[in-house]
Parts: structure tokens; sequence; C-alpha cells
């Protein structure tokens, strides 16, 4: 049923330095700073004098529910998910400040994260790399935001690290439902059945959703969780 | 493109702008209005002299937005192969040419979020159509412009009377010089820079921007290469299985059409790589004096633009 080999599903590969760059921009949430870690290393062996032009952003919490106005996956009041925190993260903060960076600041949560990294690109200046390391969803919003700078895949490296978990925008009703990790998903606002697409839009930062059952109504295919 | 597919023009105007360089405006010569073009765009003018015919390339620098006209400004070059001194010499008010329908190989970016133009000298051709479309839009631009001296400053009352003191003008002869690397170093994510102008300012910008960071996406140049002027050689079509003779002063593609073959092509200045034509075999070297192949490209061998390289050979066969 679902579609493979779609183009616009984004394709990832490990973080390079790119000393070509004048200015280096490092954003990274959860087990995405390893990514960061290893590619500010990369920057110390082949150009040192980089990293005082390196700017660093790092949070160690999932993609928060605040990242995005649509309606949440889960209703109101329930628990959220666990977040996704890994052992060591908070010695990440220690060792990227021991390299020292232009700047490395920490955040709660990836909201913040892009937040503050929505004003630096507002005062950044041609010459400027983007790293962008950590879930698919969190590389995606970021990458929405560097869209609308003008960037484009000659200045951005991504890195995929950590839950493969979906942003799915329903193109029924327009809502985005977050962190979803199954095939079939409802829809958050309009409670349609959706098939998760690969069918990836940039713009969006999102996986389309159609509905599944539109010809057999509550006729579901079975459920899987794949993107973990 | 063939000539199947010009248009036939009138020359309405001609005003010598500065001392090498004329200013031609054409009409349609049916009447009405001329194809529609967009910023940057460029016409071929093919000029049929009494010896021999020129296909030169010229950028339209009328307003997109009038089309009654179109406008170029053609300046004469030292040792012009004969199109640019037919345009000085043999052009009147009154002269019918024939013109290819306009092509834009330097158009302005879309989602830029400021352009920075660099002109030199006849490279301002290009902007003057793209101002029409920056002037009053939100995006931010400049335009830095530097010419040999103020005699030499063309179409500068046209742009001062619209830019005014956005024009940032640079004298040679006044020793004032585009202070490259501050100008690149320091602007916003976003920007385009374009620059169009003589070799030597072309290279300097986009080694400039590539030194500060820029990606190769958001740098654009513009050359016409006038097809440079070479030992004679000799070329055999494959497919056509015609021995062709290419004499000093005639290009690689000019023989080839003159011989009765048609290739297609764009630009003929080496930037677009529409006539890039495969190469059977060959006994000696290819001269590519193309904008468009890569390095790695032209030193397989396995390609030619036959609109400005040519070959110091034994034996060429190209698959025509």
């Amino acid at each position: 049923m679902l579609i493979t080999g779609i183009k616009s599903k984004p394709v990832y590969a490990p973080l390079r330095a790119d000393v070509g760059g004048r200015y280096h921009l490092m954003l990274g949430l959860g087990s995405g700073g390893l990514a960061l870690l290893r590619v500010l290393a990369e920057l110390k062996e082949s150009a040192p004098e980089a990293l005082e032009n390196t700017r660093l952003l790092f949070a160690e919490a999932a993609i928060s529910r605040g990242a995005v106005n649509a309606p949440a996956a889960v209703a109101p009041g329930a628990a959220e998910p666990p977040i996704a925190g890994i052992a060591g993260a908070a010695g990440m903060i220690e060792q990227f400040e021991q390299l020292g960076l232009g700047s490395v600041n920490r955040f709660d949560d990836a909201a913040s994260l892009l937040d503050a990294f929505r004003t630096i690109l507002n005062e950044s200046l041609m010459g400027t790399r983007l790293y962008v390391a950590g879930p698919e969803s969190f590389i995606g919003l970021a990458m929405k935001i560097a869209l609308e700078f003008d960037l484009n895949k000659d200045e951005i490296r991504t890195e995929e690290m950590g839950t493969l978990a979906r942003r799915v925008y329903c193109v029924h009703c327009r809502a985005t439902t977050e962190e979803v990790r199954t095939n079939i998903v409802r829809c958050a606002k309009c409670e349609r059945w959706l098939l998760v697409r690969d069918h990836y839009s940039r713009r969006l930062a999102a996986y389309m959703g159609v509905m599944v059952d539109a010809e057999a109504p509550c006729e579901l295919p079975p459920s899987k969780e794949i993107y973990l | 493109m063939n000539d199947a597919q010009t248009l036939a023009v009138e020359v309405t105007g001609i005003e010598q702008v500065t001392p090498l360089i004329k200013h031609f405006t054409l009409a349609s010569a049916g009447g009405g209005a001329l194809p529609a073009f967009s910023g940057g765009s460029h016409i071929i003018v093919v000029m049929r002299g009494a010896l021999r015919m020129h296909r030169n390339p010229y950028s339209l620098l009328s307003s997109p937005h009038r089309l009654d006209t179109y406008e170029i400004g053609v300046r004469r070059m030292e040792e012009s192969r004969g199109g640019s001194h037919f345009m000085h010499d043999t052009v009147r008010v009154g002269s019918r040419l024939e013109i290819a329908h306009p092509v834009n190989l330097f158009g302005l970016d879309k989602i830029a979020r400021k352009h920075v133009l660099i002109a030199g000298g006849i490279g301002i051709t290009p902007f003057l159509a793209q101002l029409e479309d920056l002037h009053g839009a939100p995006v931010p631009y400049e335009l830095h412009y530097s010419v040999r001296s103020p005699e030499h400053a063309a179409f500068l009352n046209r742009l001062r009377e619209r830019e005014g003191d956005r024009v940032r003008m640079y004298y040679d002869s006044e020793n004032q010089a585009v202070d490259f690397d501050g100008l690149l170093s320091n602007q916003p994510l976003g920007t385009h820079v374009y620059v169009c102008g003589p070799a030597g300012l072309i290279t300097r910008v986009v080694t400039t921007a590539k030194s500060c960071g820029w990606p190769d996406s958001h740098i654009h140049w513009e050359q016409f290469s006038a097809p440079p002027v070479g030992e004679a050689f000799e070329v055999f079509l494959a497919r056509t299985k015609l021995k062709i003779h290419v004499p000093p002063d005639q290009s690689l593609l000019e023989s080839i059409e003159t011989a009765g073959v048609e290739v297609p092509y764009l630009c003929r200045g080496g930037v677009c790589g529409f006539c890039q034509t495969r190469v059977l075999e060959l006994e000696g070297e290819l001269l590519h004096n193309d904008h468009f192949l890569s390095d790695s490209d032209k030193a397989t061998g396995k390609s030619i633009m036959p609109c400005v390289s040519r070959a110091r050979c034994k034996n060429l066969v190209l698959d025509l």
C-alpha cells in the first residue's frame, strides 16, 4: 500500500565539516549532539581557527509540543510521551564548552532553540554553514526556517540521530499531527484515519497523510509501529 | 535555434552613448509587439555582411514591461571579427536585421533576500533590464558600476534618474575600485551576487565570493566570449560526411553553418551549453574556450562547444 521510492523523502548523510564556510552554525537535539561532537573534532583537526567562528545551540530534550501550533497527537491532559533523553546528554554541554567555540547555548526544548535560531539567522552573513543533527522532525523544522532565509543545500548539512517519529500533515483538514510512530494514524484534528506516506514537504516540514479508509469506511489495514 | 526562427526587426534609433558604445533601438519590422522577455535576457543579432554572416549575442537593456521596442548596447571591440564593426559602421536607422528570440541565461533569483549587482563597462546592459523589476520591489539591492573614466559611463543618466545614489560609480581614471572583500564579506544570508563585464572582473568577484564562503548557487555571472581567432584546422562531420575547413577568423560553429549543417545554439558565447557536440575521434588537442564544460570534462576531450572552441589537430571527427 505504501508507495516507496518517493523522491521527496529526505536523505541524510553523516555530518562533515565544510571548511569553505566562514561561520559555522550548529543545531543539536538529544543524541544529535554526538554528531556535532564528531564534526567539531573534524573542524578542530582541519581548520582549528574555525572553532571561534562557530555558534552552537543545543537542547537535550526531544521536540516539545510548543514547537508547533497545530494540534498535538495526544489528547489534552494526557501524559506527554517520554522525553527522548539519552545517557550522556548532560555531559555534552561540558564537552562543547571545552572546545573554545564562539558560543554555546543550551535550551530547555526544541521550540526555544528554534526561536533563537531564527533570531541568529536574521543577523547572519553570507558564508555561514548550517549543521543540524537530531530527530528527523527537528531537522525538518530547522530546514523550514532555513528555507525562509534562502539557505540551500550547499549551505546546510543534516544528520538524522534519534527518533524517526514523523510530523504528518493531513491533506484533508491541513492540521499537523506530531510524533507519529505508526504507518496508520488518526488525524489529531479531523480524526480521519490517515496513511502516512513517504511524500515529504519541505515547506511544511511534514509527511503527507492521506485518508486510508475513504473507499471502504472503517476498513483499516493493520497499523504497524515503524517510525521508531 | 536556427535561422528559420528569427524575427525581422528594423533599427528605429541609434545613439552614440560613449566613445565606444552605441545604443540601438529595434522594432518589429512587421509592426506589433515583440516577444516577452525577462531581465537579463539576450538576443542573437544576425548580420548579413557583404563577405560573411555574423551572429552576436547582445543583452536586452530595455524594460521587460515594454515590448514595442528592444534596446541593445554594442561596444566596438578593438579586435573585432567583424560583428561589432558591422553594427557600428554599416547599420543605419532604417536598416533591417534579423534577431533570434530572447533567451535568459542570467535571470534574477526569485527567492533571493538581497541582490548585489556588479557591472564593468558594457556589462551594465543586462542590469538595466533587471533594475526595471527590482525598482519598487521589497527586496533590497545595490548596484556597483565600474568604468574606465566618466566619459565611458554608458547609460549613467538613465540610471541616476531612476536609482539616484543607489548607483555606486567607480572610475579607473580616478583609481577607484570596488572593495570586493569588504562588499562580499558583509552581506546578509540569502544574498545573491551578479556580475557582468570583463573576464578579470568576473574572476575577481567569483573568487572573492568563494573565499568569503559563498556557495556557487548564490554567484551569478555572464560573459559572452567572442569566438577567439586561431590557427586554421580541418574537421570531419561523421553523420553528414562533410570535410570542413575552419579558417583563422571564423569559429567552428560558423564554419559548420557555412557548409549548410545546422547545429542547435542559444548563446553563441560559450555559456549555455546548447551547442555541445560529441567528439568521436581526435589526434591533437581541443582548445576549449567555453565557460560551460567543467575542467574535468574539458580534459577528457569527449565533447566541444563549437561556438567558441577550436582545435589544433591532425584529425578531428565530430558527431554531426
